[in-house]
């Protein structure tokens, strides 16, 4: 029997209310991809979500709405998620680094106090 | 939009991480101390199951969501309307788009996900098996099914799972629209002509036992929900947060002069708790198990829609690719 | 350039039927695109289509409220209270969805033709016209965006899809041609510069369809030997404007001293 909706749309699909169908393949829904978008030139792209599409360009066009269509945005890229190599959280503590590191700080060169122990030094000659 | 009432598989053997006792203490640990969990941190195979299972009713909820108020979209009166609602259901697509890649990102992939959604194998929120009979129905949900959406939705949202935080937080600023297009909606009603008037308060009759009944049924505290309490996978009982809708939302009913179908409906001004007559669960269970007004239309819709899709989709579909698990 | 007070009574009327025109093409298909909001082919493309429809109502919306500030009826009353035979759309946008393929190829076809469209009439003399033109240019390339990539891709799918797009074009082409339809305004929208008219339109289009179709690896059909399918810019329809339009307007005729 077919299904008689309140909604017209789905009475003209003519659909029977018998539940047979065969499951979705793998894949069938495309291959993931990352969206990174940029809200305005000079930014840097950020990373937004993702989304499934078949190649780069679907990628593209369908991020452009799936992530920009209520949002500020000037650019978008899309990498395959399989192209993306990441660091492992286990290995978090690589990012703890010791705090002795003032040899790279602007705070780690004060030279002040030999200039001015240097001109006194001159003026006494 | 959804509210909670998630269906959490009961553990089967209790605590079958204890294998990993160490890494469990430093999970708790960091959950416990605000930190968020992401897709390739070590977690309990408990906490990823029930995460899967909760973010695709989620997702699934959304897509499905969009049935009974697009049953009105063909419809909408005036242009105001008729794109508010194309645009509020189509972010409810969207919803489970970032829904799905969010469950995604735990190892189960869409297509898996899509396929225990239309052998009704995963459940979705119950309101969604409920007609939206007239134009004044889809008015009703906007706003009310949706603010209750909010609720919980705010409360999941500062949830230990990064990639589900993060996908609710932009879910509830679009939720926000919804909410205030579907409060606008029901005042144009209830202030319009009588029988706009009566439209609106026929919908609210026949969706008030849905409303209560979206939040789930009352769940006193078990040591489950308390492993995903201290989880942060469940952030809010289901009592707490239909006390808080009823709180913010039937003082504002009330003010447009609409009647809600519960005589005993009333806030004890002592504890501070809203009273009301207990919920219909076992109207509650039976469609949640399948026999409700629409539940095998949703499911048809559903089924046809990837039906017709497949063609398009095999069309582009690659045998050389593989899948990757997303980041979002 | 011409404001709205410029105006002959003929310049006038020619302008109102070029805005009928384009207006109800829009509200129609934008309309029928609506239809697969919530039950398209996946996910991703549902947002997107959806983007479009809205866009087209939101076009449409815009073309009624320039006639209304020509002295006709406000928007919603132009879109939700005329007679079928009032309606000015070609027989292309009234359609049923039917498969996607269909609804591809209309949208490719559509769109293609109302960026030319709105890029010509951004230089027309009527202002407030082209004022709009300008507004509309970035929503209209990213829908032949869309189009051209979907119709590129599926033309050179795998199984059945080549086919079936072919099949979509075959039956779309006659109707598309229906777009070009010649009003009796031409000679008066192109002397005056407010349009540049319907030929050249359907010239340019064909110079920016056959490309793209045929690199989709597509057979163009003979255009002369295909009839074009007029009659709807006279308000003469197909049997599916007038249950479209029923159905778009139920809940508005329910009330219609209401404000929704």
């Amino acid at each position: 029997m077919s299904i008689k909706s309140i909604d017209p749309r789905i009475t003209r699909e003519n659909l029977s209310d018998v539940a047979d169908q065969n499951p979705i393949k793998e894949l069938n829904h495309w291959q993931t991809y990352e969206v990174f978008h940029q809200t305005k030139k000079g930014d840097h792209h950020i990373h937004v979500g993702s989304l499934h599409a078949p190649n780069a360009e679907m990628a593209l066009i369908l991020a452009k709405e799936q992530y920009a269509r209520r949002y500020e945005c000037v650019n978008i890229w899309v990498v395959k998620s399989s192209n993306v190599f990441t660091s492992d959280y286990d290995d978090e503590d690589i990012f703890e680094t010791t705090p002795e590191k003032m040899y790279r700080e602007a705070g780690g060169y004060k030279v002040m106090e030999k200039i001015n122990k240097y001109k006194k030094e001159r003026k006494g000659v | 939009m959804y509210g909670g009432g998630y269906i959490f598989e009961e553990s089967k053997n209790g605590k079958s991480e204890a294998e990993d006792s160490e890494k469990l203490e430093r999970f708790e640990s960091k959950i416990a101390a605000g930190e968020k969990i992401e897709p390739s941190d070590w977690m309990p195979a408990e906490y990823r199951k029930q995460l899967i299972r909760m973010i695709e009713q989620h997702a699934h909820s959304e897509i499905i969501g969009a049935l009974p108020e697009g049953t009105w979209i063909t419809r909408a009166p005036g242009f105001r309307r008729k794109l508010a609602l194309m645009a509020k259901v189509q972010d409810e697509v969207g919803h489970a788009q970032l829904l799905y890649s969010a469950a995604e990102t735990l190892g189960k992939p869409r297509e898996d996900m899509i396929n225990d959604l239309i052998t009704g194998k995963s459940k979705y929120s119950n309101v969604f098996n409920y007609p939206a009979v007239t134009w004044a129905d889809t008015a009703i949900i906007a706003w009310l099914i949706d603010a209750g959406a909010i609720i919980n939705q705010v409360a999941n949202s500062k949830g230990s799972y990064g990639p589900y935080c993060r996908a609710l937080e932009r879910i509830c600023v679009e939720e926000s629209f919804h909410l205030k297009y579907g409060h606008d909606n029901v005042v144009f009603l209830a202030t319009g002509t009588p029988k706009q008037r009566d439209m609106v308060q026929e919908a609210l009759i026949r969706w008030w036992p849905p409303i209560m009944h979206f939040f789930g049924p009352s769940d006193k505290i078990s040591v489950h929900t308390e492993t995903l309490m201290r989880w942060k996978v469940k952030m809010a009982s289901n009592d707490d947060m239909r006390q808080k809708f009823l709180d913010m939302y039937v003082p504002k009913i009330w003010e447009l002069g609409l009647t809600i179908p519960d005589p005993l409906l009333k806030k004890n001004e002592t504890t501070g708790q809203w009273e009301y007559t207990e919920p219909d669960w076992n109207e509650f269970k039976k469609v949640i198990n399948g026999d409700g007004p629409c539940n095998k239309e949703r499911l048809a819709v559903r089924r046809n829609a990837e039906e017709k899709g497949e063609w398009v989709r095999r069309a582009l579909m690659r045998k050389d690719e593989r899948y990757t698990v997303p980041f979002a | 350039m011409n404001g709205i007070n410029d105006f002959t009574e003929i310049q006038t009327e020619a302008a109102k039927n070029l805005l009928y025109r384009l207006a109800d093409d829009q509200l129609i298909l934008g309309h029928r695109n609506s239809e697969c909001t919530g039950l398209g082919p996946i996910l991703e493309e549902d947002i997107a289509f959806s983007s479009m429809a809205q866009d087209k109502l939101g076009h449409s919306q815009a073309l009624y409220q320039l006639l209304h500030n020509m002295g006709e009826k406000d928007p919603d009353t132009i879109a939700f209270t005329r007679k079928v035979n009032e309606y000015k759309c070609c027989h292309l946008v009234e359609y049923p969805i039917g498969e996607y393929d269909f609804s591809l190829m209309r949208h490719f076809l559509f769109d293609m033709s109302e960026a030319i469209r709105f890029n010509m009439l951004s230089s027309s003399s009527f202002e407030p016209l082209a004022k709009i033109a300008r507004k509309f240019k970035g929503e209209l390339k990213y829908h032949t965006m869309h189009a051209v990539t979907w119709i590129n891709q599926l033309g050179t799918g795998s199984g059945e899809s080549p086919f079936r797009i072919q099949k979509s074009l075959d039956v779309c082409f006659p109707l598309a041609l229906g777009i070009f339809e010649p009003s009796k305004y031409e000679e008066t929208l192109i002397s005056e510069k407010i349009f540049f008219g319907e030929k050249a339109l359907q010239e340019k289009w064909l110079e920016a369809v056959i490309p793209v179709l045929k690199n989709a690896g597509l057979v163009i059909p003979d255009i002369e030997n295909v009839t074009a399918a007029y009659g709807g810019r006279e308000g003469i329809h197909t049997e599916y404007l007038k249950p479209l339009i029923d159905e778009m307007t139920e809940v508005y005729k329910i009330d219609t001293g209401a404000e929704w």
